[in-house]
């Protein structure tokens, strides 16, 4: 077909030159259409980039591929959470059980428990620190132990408490001019404040080597409660079983500290949790302006929340003066006033508020004098390695519960450390989450097996306990609740905490850890890719092991619920997983305005360009030229421009991320966009499916805007061409 | 058997919600290697006969029969058709395609018939364009010619497919008398040559002298047709 081919040469002749015969109107096409092209090219990478990192943030640290939890649960599992706070799930009962089913599934990689919720820590006071010190210097000179050095410290953290003591009085007693000395709880004050002036008094010092136990015990029943700082932070932690969280969670890294050793009880404390919540507020602000400075370009001078950090700074040092001893103060004071280029006649606390009082001018100096100097000699975090702590929650019934675990370390996930979503999160062992959520820990399966063994108690379930007891209807049974949750224990705990067995040193086995409750199941794929397929052979799975979720109508008309539910990561994440779906909206809803308007832009271009031209289509048609060449003689003219100007904009759009990636990425300013870039920068990339995305749309835009005019020009009749005016 | 065959056709245009009758009832025949004149004034119904002729257009009643094809029976696809292989059209306002060459204009009816080579298509078109004296433009836009010049591609253009019958509304109309007559001596030139049929319309006496035979038309009916003599070309 030499003439066919012969037949396109001219239809792209004569397209083209049209094109070059009107260059301002090519050019407002074309423009119209680069631009378009570019921000489908550059908004298409720059989200599937995000997405990429979404993906690698919630798959590497906490998501897997696929989560199961349990069916009847009221809630979707939100790994982070949902506008209400923590999903409400009912447990998966035996996740052993359920591992077996699933981690044969082909593609299956790992299967790891997990529980997730929030409990409380104490934050712990400066006195109480500054007393345990003591008490440990007390105890050894006690038991007869002596030198210099123990000497030394002794008298140091003697007068730090002392010190502290005088500060609580000065304090009180400019709280006295204010607060209500007659009132219900006025003798109690009263005797508050007869306490303060003892312990600050010098009679009392003088005399505390007489006494060493005596003089701590006013110190640490009666002072100590006065110094009232200490409160609760709210910790969100995994309980799971720490080694397979690591190993399916590529992201997760102990920071500082060890890993917790296998099998035992302990937790590892989220770093950047522990930065926001944990740090002396003082150095944490300082970091925090520190950050604002260096990584966001804002200054002190003009910047309000950076001078309101400055003016808290200043009124915070009460913590740091608390915490030093005279000592300590002593060699603080001295490389202040050198650092500071301060007189020999100011004291520490004017120092420090020389120090805190930074403009950007002076900043840089002062942050790395804080933490040359200040910082060694404080307790910069109320948790470090190795402390042992208390959290406590509400458990699944109700009561309020508590376990005391060892700090082994701190945990970052990399590149997203400074995500508020992920880095707030703790990992802890599956055994104390048990605990403290309500469930059955084999120690409490041993002592109530042991309990029936001397009671002589014969199993009897809840339905029936009522029946056997009082031979009686079991319609009072309060609440269907799951067997695996120990009530009785948490009563006995709840009303005597504290008093249990050391069971730091317990190595649990896997098997143990993992016969008993998990709330959900992250699962981890060989191929990520082929996800939604095994999703499916999983549920496959659990259905033919009786295991499957499963809706039927239930007697009183409502749904019942019952099995383990599969769903992906991105459902499984909640308002965050949503996040990526949120933008690729506004994106299209973006690209779909913007091309409304160039559609009615070129079309009309086109028509205008069409009606000019009848003359010359009524000719072509006289001398025998068919409709449909018309036709497409139009289409392919504005498919040339889409083609030449929609590639010209991809290029762009391709030299546009080459140069958001060369200056450095798109800067995470924010905790959030931490998490959602999955590092400190976006470095977006140029996927082959955003081009070829852009060019698709870019061409079925410019066809369907010439599509009217090329209507037009279909109807032009042969007649037009012997119009006599020219 | 003639090749143009015109029975009793009338066409009607709607000016609004008037109905104005621009050909009433006229009944002619034109003989293959006639070259003939339609003459009358402005408005008296020679473009739309020209046009019915030329199949541009289609009549309100009446028969046109184009070398044997009834065309009121064609369909739009068979009449383009038609219009391609058997009619060459030559336009008063020349009507060129602007944006391609000379040499393109006169090719393009070649590539719309397709089933010629590259080669053949220049040959002829090199050829038409020696014939009508403008081989030395081959590679100029139509707006670097004078309107002679463009004249004379338009007449090669119309030609290039050997069609049976060339159709020219007014062709002198926009050129001076001299380029004027010298059209008309190419186009009887052609007309001589190979026994194309010629059917234009003027209204000037000094163009129609030229035809050998001038159907003339007023208030859309016949008037009249005068022989002036043989057609070079005629084959009767």
């Amino acid at each position: 077909m030499i003439a066919r081919r012969d037949t396109v040469r001219i239809l792209l002749r004569i397209a083209f030159r049209n094109l070059l015969a009107s260059p301002v109107r090519t050019a407002i096409l074309g423009a119209i259409i680069l631009v378009g092209s570019l921000i489908v090219v550059v908004g298409s990478s720059v989200l599937d980039s995000i997405d990429r990192g979404m993906r690698t943030s919630i798959q590497g640290s906490l998501g897997g591929q696929l989560q199961i939890y349990d069916g009847r649960s009221e809630d979707q599992l939100a790994l982070y959470g949902d506008m209400t706070g923590e999903s409400r799930l009912e447990p998966i009962e035996d996740f052993a059980a359920l591992k077996a089913v699933v981690a044969e599934v082909p593609n299956v990689k790992q299967v790891v428990p997990m529980g997730i919720d929030q409990a409380m820590v104490s934050s712990g006071n400066a006195f109480d620190l500054a007393l345990e010190r003591l008490r440990a210097d007390v105890r050894r000179l006690e038991a007869g132990e002596d030198g210099p050095a123990l000497r030394a410290a002794y008298a140091a953290h003697k007068a730090h408490v002392r010190r502290m003591a005088e500060l609580l009085r000065d304090e009180l007693a400019a709280a006295r001019t204010i607060i209500d000395l007659e009132g219900r709880d006025a003798e109690e004050r009263k005797k508050d404040w007869a306490d303060l002036v003892r312990a600050s008094d010098p009679a009392f010092w003088d005399g505390f080597d007489r006494d060493r136990y005596g003089a701590l015990e006013l110190l640490e029943n009666r002072i100590a409660p006065l110094a009232m700082e200490g409160g609760f932070t709210f910790l969100r932690y995994v309980g799971t079983d720490p080694k397979a969280f690591f190993e399916a969670f590529p992201l997760a890294e102990v920071s500082e500290g060890e890993m917790i050793p296998e099998g035992r009880r302990g937790i590892l404390v989220g770093a950047q949790y522990a930065d926001e919540w944990l740090k002396l507020k003082n150095a944490r602000r300082l970091d925090q302006i520190k950050d604002a400075r260096d990584r966001r370009g804002k200054r002190i001078a003009d910047d309000e929340e950076l001078q309101r950090w400055v003016r808290e700074n200043r009124s915070g040092i009460r913590e740091i003066l608390l915490q030093l001893d005279p000592v300590r103060a002593e060699e603080v004071a001295t490389a202040l006033r050198a650092g500071l280029g301060a007189d020999a006649g100011d004291d520490l606390e004017k120092l420090l508020v020389r120090l805190f009082a930074t403009t950007d001018e002076t900043f840089d100096r002062h942050h790395d004098l804080f933490y040359a100097v200040v910082a060694p000699r404080l307790r910069l975090y109320l948790v470090n390695v190795g402390d042992v702590i208390t959290i406590k929650a509400p458990s699944k019934s109700g009561y309020f519960s508590s376990v005391n675990v060892k700090v082994y370390g701190f945990l970052r996930f990399k590149g997203i450390e400074r995500s508020g979503i992920a880095g707030m999160m703790s990992v802890m062992d599956l055994h104390s989450f048990r605990d403290l959520y309500g469930y059955l820990t084999p120690e409490r399966a041993e002592e109530i097996r042991r309990m029936q063994a001397e009671l002589g108690a014969r199993e009897i379930s809840r339905e029936d306990a009522e029946a056997a007891l009082f031979g009686g209807g079991g319609d009072l049974v309060a609440e269907g609740r799951t067997g695996a949750i120990d009530e009785s224990g948490l009563v006995a705990r709840a009303a005597a905490p504290g008093e249990k067995e050391d069971l730091s040193a317990r190595v649990y086995t896997r098997e143990e850890t993992e016969r008993g409750v998990a709330l959900n199941a992250a699962v981890t794929l060989h191929d990520p890719r082929r996800g939604a397929e095994t999703a499916k052979a999983i549920r496959a799975a659990l259905d033919a092991a009786g295991l499957g979720f499963k809706e039927v109508t239930g007697p009183d008309g409502g749904k019942v619920r019952t099995g383990a539910r599969v769903i992906d990561w991105q459902e499984a994440s909640g308002i965050v997983g949503q996040f990526v779906t949120l933008l690729r909206v506004v994106l299209f809803t973006a690209v779909v305005i913007f091309f409304a308007i160039a559609l009615v832009i070129i079309n009309n271009a086109m028509v205008m360009a069409t009606l000019q031209r009848v003359k010359e289509i009524g000719t072509m048609r006289a001398i025998g030229t068919q409709r449909r060449f018309v036709v497409v003689m139009l289409l392919v003219e504005i498919a040339t421009v889409g083609l030449v100007f929609g590639v010209g904009g991809a290029l762009l759009g391709g030299g546009v991320v080459a140069l958001i990636r060369a200056a450095g990425g798109i800067p995470a300013t924010t905790d959030m966009l931490y998490f959602v870039f999955s590092g400190p920068a976006l470095f977006p990339k140029l996927y082959p499916t955003s081009v070829a995305g852009s060019l698709v749309v870019v061409l079925l835009v410019s066809i369907l805007s010439a599509l009217y005019p090329a209507l037009l020009a279909m109807r032009v009749t042969p007649v037009e061409a012997m119009a006599s005016e020219e | 058997m003639p090749i143009v065959s015109v029975q009793h056709v009338s066409k009607d245009y709607m000016l609004g919600k008037t109905v104005v009758p621009a050909v009433r009832d006229v009944s002619l025949d034109i003989d293959q290697g006639e070259f003939l004149s339609i003459a009358g004034p402005s408005g008296s119904g020679k473009t739309t006969l020209l046009n019915l002729i030329g199949c541009v257009d289609t009549p309100t009643s009446g028969t046109v029969v184009v070398n044997g094809q009834d065309t009121t029976r064609l369909s739009e696809r068979a009449l383009t058709d038609l219009r391609l292989r058997t009619l060459g059209f030559i336009f008063q306002s020349f009507n060129l395609v602007s944006v391609l060459s000379v040499f393109q204009n006169v090719e393009y009816p070649l590539l719309l018939q397709g089933g010629s080579t590259r080669k053949e298509r220049a040959d002829r078109v090199l050829s038409l364009l020696d014939a009508v004296g403008i081989a030395a433009y081959g590679r100029h836009r139509p707006s670097e010619l004078s309107g002679g010049q463009r004249q004379r591609v338009a007449i090669a253009r119309a030609l290039v497919t050997r069609p049976r019958i060339v159709l020219a509304d007014e062709p002198t109309a926009n050129l001076d008398s001299q380029t004027g007559a010298n059209i008309i001596d190419l186009m009887k030139e052609m007309n001589a040559k190979d026994g194309t049929t010629f059917i234009f319309s003027t209204h000037d006496p000094k163009v129609m002298a030229h035809a050998n035979a001038v159907v003339r038309i007023a208030d859309g009916r016949l008037a009249g047709r005068e022989e002036l003599g043989a057609a070079a070309g005629a084959v009767r």
